[in-house]
C-alpha cells in the first residue's frame, strides 16, 4: 500500500498545472531534457525536438534552457539531491568526471544496451568518444562536439601580403605583427573567453604535449599536472608579449570577442568551429578559416574536443529509459548528424554523416565546416591527445586561468604563473581524489 | 490592565491572551522554518564536510575546510578585495550623495524632478545595470572607454585589477548614490531653520552654514548610511560583479560574496563555499546587531 | 531659504544636471545600443545617435524569449511577494508588540535572526526545500520511525511519502523570497510609535483584539503598508538569482532572466542591440513606479531601512 499525500497547490500554481495537465493528458511518455544552448542554437535544438517528436508517437522529449553550462550543471545537482531531476541532461566536457563518479547517472551505452538499441559505437569521431568513454564505454552521448580552429580575415590577410594564415606558430606570430604593422587591421588576434581551451589546452595535445601524468588522468584519479615543464610555458610567455604589443586583444566582459573579428578590428580569431553561425550571419567581412597552427618540426596530432554530452540521469522509469534511448537513437541517425552539423556548426559525430556530407557537396560550399572534422581526426591519437580526464576540471581550469591572468596583468612571469597554476590545480585534483578514492 | 513590568518592545498597553499571538506569528515562522532556516542549518552542516556535488559521498572532516580558506592565498585576497571595494564604494557614494543632497536642499525649482531622476538606478535591476555598464566601459567597443582612451590615458579593466575595481565601484555606487541621496535630504529638510538662520546672522556663508552645522547633525545618518553601505557592498553588489567582472582579473574584483557563489556554483566545492558563508553570515549577525543597537536608540529617543 | 546667492543656485543647479547626466548616461547608451542594428551595434566606436530600429529589436527580443508571459511572471510574482510578506509581518509585528505570552522573546529573536543573511549563502538547500516543502515532516517520519510503528501495531506495511513539489510554481517563486524579517521590523517600529491610549480607548469601547487590529492598527499604518509595498514590488521584480535556479520551465521564468538569455555568450551572435531592448523593457514597469510614485517610494526607503 501506498499513500501519497499531495497537498493542496495554491491557486498561485494552477497556471503551471493546467499546463503540464494538458501534456499529461496526450499519452506520449515524456522526457525531460535540460541543455544550456541559447541564441541560434537554442532555437536549433528547438527544432532538433519537434522533429524527434513528429517522428513518433510514442515519445515526446521536451527541451528546456537552463541558463549556461554552469547553470544547468548546478540546476541537475539541487534537482537530483532534492529527488526530481529531470532525465537528460547536457553537461560541458568538462564536467565529464564529476557526472560519471556522481552515482547519479546511467551510463549512455549500457542503457542503450539495456534498451535493445544498436548503435555503432565504433563508427563515432575517435577524439569524440574517447573523450566521452570511461572503459572502453560511452558513458555520456556525445551531443554538440566541437573544436577550435583559426579564422581569419582575408582581406587584411591579403593587405599584408599573404595568402593565408601560416601554419606553424613562428611563422603565423610574424604574419600577425607584419598585419598591425602595415595597418591592415588594429590588431592581430581577438582573445576568445575560451582560450584556456583553444590556446593551452588543444595547443598541448596537438603538439603532443603531456599535459598531466598517468596519460591525462585517463589511467587514475592520482594524476598530476604537469604543463609547466612543457611548451605550454613558453606559448603563454607568446600570448603575453603579444598583448603587450597590441597584436593580441582581449574583449572581456559583458562582451564578445567574436564582435572584434566580425567588425574587422582583429585580423584573426581563435574559436570553436561553433562559431561558424554567428560569424556567418553577422560577419560584414570576407573570412574565412584553417587549422590551427603548430610548432615547427612538430607532426601535428589531432585537437581535442569541446562542447557538451547529455547524460542520463538514473531512477527513472522503465518507459522514460526507453524514450531517452528512442531520442538518442534518433541522435545518432547519420541523417540527424547531418542536419545538425550543417544547421549548428558543431562537428558530425559519426563518421557516417560526415561522409555523407561530404558526398552532398557540402563542404565544397562551405569548405570551412570541415577544419574541425579533420582536424579531430588528424593521425592517430596519443594519450596526450585524446583528451581529458580531471576530477573538478571545472574549477582546476579556473585556477589556471586566474594564473594567466595574473601573467597578463604583469604580476608574474609565465613560469611562475604556470607554476603556481600547476601547484593550486594539483591541490583540487588531491581533493577531488581523497573524495573519490578507489570509484575510478 | 498596564503591565507593571515591561519587557523590551512590548506596548505598555498590550493583551494576554496566549493563543491568538500564536495564530498571528505562525505563517511567518512556518515560512522562517521552511525556507530559512532549515536551509540554513543544512549550510551550516555542509561546511564540515567534504562531499561530492551530486552526495553520493561524503567525509567528515571537522574544520579542513575553515584551515583550507585560512591557508588559501585567494581567500585572503578576496577579503582584501572586499575591504577596498567595500571602503572605496561608501566613499564615492556618500561624497556624491551630500553633494547632490546639499544641491538639492538649495534649489526650488525643478526640485521634485531632480530628485525623480536620480531616484532612478534604484528601480533597475543589479544585473542589468551591471551588464549596461560592463558595456560602456568595454575597452574595445565601449563608448565611455572610447573617450578615456581617445584622452591618451590606458584604460583595460579586462587586464589591470584597479581598472576592474574603479568600474565595480562605479557601477556599484551608481547603483546606490540614490538610497544615501534620500536620506541625506531628508535629514538636511530636518535640520531646524532657526539654527541656520542663526548662524547666517553671524555672516557664515551656506557652504560653512553646511559644513559648521548640517554636517554635525547629519553624524547619526552618516553612520546609518556607512553601515548600510557596508551591508550593500558585502552583499548585495553580487548580480553586479557577475555582470561586469566575474570576479576578475585574476581575482582583483573576487569579493566574499561572489567568492562563495563561484567555489559553490562554478567549481561546485560546496564545503568550502559553505564554510565560507558561515563565515560570512556571523559577519552578518555582527553587522545587524551593530544596525540594530543602533536602532533601538534611535527608536527610544524618538518615544 | 535663509539668503538668496544666484551663484550658488546656479552652482547647485549644476551639479544636479550633472547627477542627473551620470544617472541617465548609462540609460542613454542603453537606449542608443537598442535601438541600432547588429551591424551598427558592432561599430567602434557606437553611434551616439539613436537608429530607427528600437521598436524592430523590441519586437524580436519579444518572440525570442516570450516577454509577454514573463511579464505576466513577474507582475504576479512581484506583487505575490509584496502582499505576501505585508500580509504575514503585519501579524507577526501586531504579535510581537502586542501581546504578551511565554515565547516572546523567543518568537522575537528568531525572527530577528533572518535580517540580513545573504540568499545566495543558501541557495541548495532552498531548493530542496522547494521542491519538495514537506521534507521535513518527511525526515520526522522517518526520525520517529512512525512506518515501524504502524506495522508493529497493525502488522501492516506501509509507505508514507509526503510530496508537495513547488517548482515551476509561483509559490516556488514568491515563499523563499518572503523568508525575512525586515518587513517585521518595520511594523514593529511604527506599531511601537502608536500612541497607547487608542488601544485604551478601543478596550473600553469593547474592542476584541482583532477588531483593534483591523479598525484601528491596520488603517494607520495604511501609508507604511504602500510605502513598503513599493520598495517590496521593485525587490521582487528584480531578483536575478533566485529565479534564474528555480524555473526550470521557461513559460515560469521573469522578465529580468529573459534578459539575461538575451545577452550574447562567447559563441552565439552578438544581438547586443536586441539584448539592451529587452533591458529597457524589462525595467520600465519598476521605474515607472518610482516616477509615478517617487514620495511614497521615498517613504518607503526611509522606513523600510529603520
Amino acid at each position: 500500500m501506498k499513500m501519497t499525500s499531495t497537498m493542496p497547490r495554491a491557486a498561485a500554481g494552477a497556471l503551471a498545472l493546467i499546463m503540464s495537465g494538458a501534456a499529461a493528458w496526450a499519452a506520449p511518455v515524456e522526457v525531460q531534457w535540460w541543455h544550456a544552448m541559447n541564441g541560434v542554437n537554442g532555437e536549433r535544438v528547438d527544432e532538433l525536438v519537434k522533429k524527434f517528436n513528429e517522428s513518433n508517437d510514442q515519445y515526446k522529449v521536451v527541451a528546456i534552457n537552463k541558463g549556461n553550462y554552469d547553470e544547468v550543471i548546478n540546476g541537475t545537482i539541487a534537482a537530483y539531491r532534492a529527488k526530481r531531476p529531470p532525465h537528460i541532461v547536457q553537461i560541458y566536457e568538462r564536467g565529464f568526471m564529476t557526472m560519471l563518479l556522481s552515482d547519479a547517472i546511467v551510463q549512455v551505452q549500457d542503457l542503450m544496451d539495456k534498451t535493445g538499441h544498436k548503435i555503432e559505437w565504433a563508427d563515432f569521431i575517435k577524439p569524440v568518444a574517447g573523450f566521452y568513454s570511461y572503459k572502453g564505454k560511452l558513458a555520456a552521448m556525445p551531443f554538440n562536439s566541437s573544436s577550435p580552429i583559426l579564422f581569419y580575415n582575408k582581406d587584411q590577410f591579403q593587405k599584408a601580403g599573404f595568402d593565408k594564415p601560416a601554419e606553424t606558430w613562428g611563422e603565423f606570430e610574424k604574419q600577425l605583427y607584419a598585419i598591425k604593422k602595415s595597418g591592415a587591421a588594429e590588431c592581430g588576434t581577438a582573445l576568445a573567453t575560451d582560450y584556456h581551451w583553444s590556446l593551452i589546452e588543444n595547443y598541448s595535445a596537438i603538439n603532443d604535449q603531456s599535459y598531466a601524468t598517468k596519460a591525462n588522468g585517463y589511467d587514475g584519479l592520482d594524476t598530476e599536472f604537469v604543463y609547466n615543464k612543457t611548451l605550454v610555458v613558453p606559448q603563454v610567455a607568446r600570448l603575453k608579449k603579444w598583448l603587450d604589443d597590441g597584436v593580441l586583444q582581449i574583449a572581456g566582459q559583458g562582451f564578445s570577442p567574436e564582435q572584434l573579428f566580425t567588425s574587422g578590428k582583429c585580423a584573426t580569431y581563435f574559436a570553436s568551429t561553433a562559431a561558424h553561425s554567428g560569424i556567418e550571419r553577422n560577419a560584414k567581412i570576407a573570412w574565412s578559416a584553417t587549422f590551427l597552427p603548430w610548432e615547427e618540426g612538430r607532426q601535428p596530432k589531432n585537437s581535442t574536443i569541446g562542447g557538451a554530452a547529455l547524460w542520463v540521469i538514473k531512477g527513472h522509469k522503465p518507459e522514460e529509459e526507453q524514450a531517452i534511448a528512442a531520442f538518442f537513437d534518433y541522435l545518432a541517425k547519420p541523417e540527424t548528424q547531418l542536419w545538425w552539423h550543417k544547421a549548428s556548426g558543431y562537428v558530425p559525430l559519426t563518421n557516417k554523416a560526415y561522409e555523407m556530407a561530404k558526398a552532398e557537396g557540402y563542404y565544397k560550399e562551405s569548405p570551412t565546416r570541415e577544419i574541425a572534422v579533420q582536424q579531430l581526426n588528424r593521425g592517430t591519437p596519443t594519450e596526450n591527445s585524446l583528451g581529458f580526464h580531471f576530477g573538478n576540471f571545472t574549477q582546476a581550469m579556473f585556477a589556471q586561468r586566474e594564473e594567466v591572468e595574473a601573467l597578463f596583468a604583469g604580476k608574474k612571469d609565465a613560469q611562475q604563473a604556470m607554476d603556481d597554476a600547476v601547484k593550486r590545480g594539483n591541490e583540487i585534483l588531491r581533493q577531488y581524489e581523497r573524495l573519490n578514492k578507489g570509484k575510478y | 490592565m498596564v503591565a507593571t513590568t515591561l519587557e523590551p518592545g512590548l506596548k505598555h498597553a498590550h493583551f494576554r491572551t496566549a493563543g491568538l499571538p500564536a495564530m498571528l506569528l505562525l505563517p511567518q515562522l512556518l515560512i522562517l522554518l521552511l525556507f530559512f532556516f532549515i536551509p540554513s542549518i543544512r549550510a551550516l552542516m555542509q561546511a564540515f564536510l567534504l562531499a561530492d556535488p551530486f552526495g553520493a559521498t561524503v567525509h567528515f572532516v571537522w574544520f579542513d575546510n575553515f584551515t583550507a580558506l585560512f591557508a588559501s592565498e585567494s581567500y585572503r585576497n578576496s577579503i582584501w578585495v572586499t575591504i577596498w571595494f567595500t571602503l572605496a564604494q561608501n566613499v564615492v557614494t556618500i561624497v556624491v550623495a551630500l553633494v547632490l543632497a546639499f544641491a538639492t536642499d538649495r534649489v526650488v525649482r525643478f526640485q521634485s524632478a531632480y530628485k525623480g531622476v536620480i531616484l532612478l538606478p534604484y528601480a533597475i535591476a543589479p544585473v542589468i545595470a551591471g551588464v549596461i555598464w560592463a558595456f560602456l566601459f568595454n575597452p574595445a567597443v565601449g563608448p565611455i572607454a572610447f573617450c578615456i582612451k581617445s584622452f591618451g590615458i590606458a584604460w583595460d579593466p579586462n587586464l589591470n585589477g584597479w581598472d576592474a575595481m574603479l568600474l565595480v565601484v562605479l557601477a556599484a555606487s551608481w547603483k546606490h548614490i540614490c538610497y544615501d541621496y534620500i536620506f541625506l535630504v531628508a535629514g538636511l529638510l530636518a535640520v531646524p531653520k532657526s539654527l541656520m538662520e542663526a548662524a547666517a546672522v553671524d555672516g557664515a556663508g551656506p557652504v560653512k552654514r553646511f559644513f559648521q552645522i548640517a554636517l554635525p547633525l547629519l553624524g547619526p545618518t552618516l553612520f546609518f548610511l556607512t553601515t548600510m553601505n557596508f551591508v550593500y557592498g558585502f552583499f548585495e553588489t553580487f548580480a553586479i560583479i557577475d555582470a561586469v567582472t566575474r570576479g576578475g582579473p585574476a581575482g582583483a574584483t573576487n569579493i566574499l560574496v561572489y567568492k562563495v557563489y563561484q567555489d559553490g556554483f562554478i567549481n561546485l566545492d560546496l564545503g568550502s563555499s559553505a564554510a565560507q558563508s558561515v563565515l560570512l553570515m556571523t559577519f552578518a549577525l555582527l553587522l545587524t546587531l551593530l544596525q540594530f543597537k543602533y536602532v533601538e536608540r534611535k527608536v527610544n529617543y524618538s518615544i | 531659504m535663509v539668503e538668496r546667492s544666484p551663484i550658488l543656485t546656479t552652482i547647485c543647479h549644476l551639479l544636479l544636471i550633472g547627477g542627473i547626466v551620470l544617472v541617465c548616461m548609462p540609460l542613454y547608451f542603453a537606449f542608443i545600443a537598442g535601438s541600432l542594428t547588429m551591424e551598427q551595434v558592432q561599430q567602434v566606436p557606437m553611434p551616439w545617435l539613436p537608429g530607427g530600429h528600437f521598436i524592430e529589436n523590441l519586437a524580436t527580443a519579444w518572440s525570442k524569449v516570450d516577454f509577454g508571459q514573463l511579464l505576466v511572471n513577474s507582475f504576479i510574482v512581484a506583487i505575490g511577494i509584496t502582499v505576501g510578506k505585508v500580509a504575514i509581518s503585519l501579524l507577526s509585528a501586531f504579535a510581537i508588540t502586542y501581546f504578551r505570552f511565554r515565547f516572546r522573546i523567543l518568537a522575537f529573536w528568531l525572527i530577528f535572526m533572518s535580517l540580513m543573511l545573504p540568499v545566495e549563502v543558501r541557495i541548495v538547500p532552498t531548493y530542496e526545500a522547494v521542491a519538495n516543502a514537506a521534507l521535513p515532516i518527511q525526515w520526522l517520519i522517518d526520525l520517529l520511525n512512525l512506518q515501524g510503528l504502524w506495522e508493529w501495531i497493525s502488522g501492516d506495511r506501509i509507505e508514507i511519502s509526503l510530496e508537495w513539489n513547488m517548482l515551476n510554481t509561483y509559490q516556488g517563486l514568491i515563499l523563499p523570497l518572503i523568508a525575512s524579517a525586515s518587513a517585521t521590523f518595520l511594523f514593529r517600529q511604527f506599531f511601537l510609535t502608536v500612541p497607547d491610549e487608542l488601544l485604551e480607548a478601543a478596550r473600553l469601547d469593547g474592542a476584541s483584539a482583532m477588531r483593534f487590529f483591523w479598525t484601528i492598527l491596520l488603517p494607520l499604518s495604511r501609508s507604511n503598508i504602500i510605502a513598503l509595498s513599493i520598495i517590496l514590488f521593485l525587490y521582487g521584480w528584480n531578483q536575478y538569482l533566485w529565479p534564474l535556479l528555480f524555473t526550470t520551465d521557461k513559460d515560469m521564468a521573469t522578465a529580468v532572466i529573459g534578459v539575461k538569455h538575451l545577452i550574447p555568450r562567447s559563441d552565439t551572435e552578438p544581438a547586443w542591440n536586441v539584448a539592451m531592448s529587452g533591458a529597457l523593457l524589462a525595467m520600465l514597469p519598476p521605474v515607472v513606479v518610482v516616477l509615478v510614485m517617487q514620495r511614497w517610494f521615498v517613504r518607503g526607503l526611509v522606513d523600510s531601512s529603520k
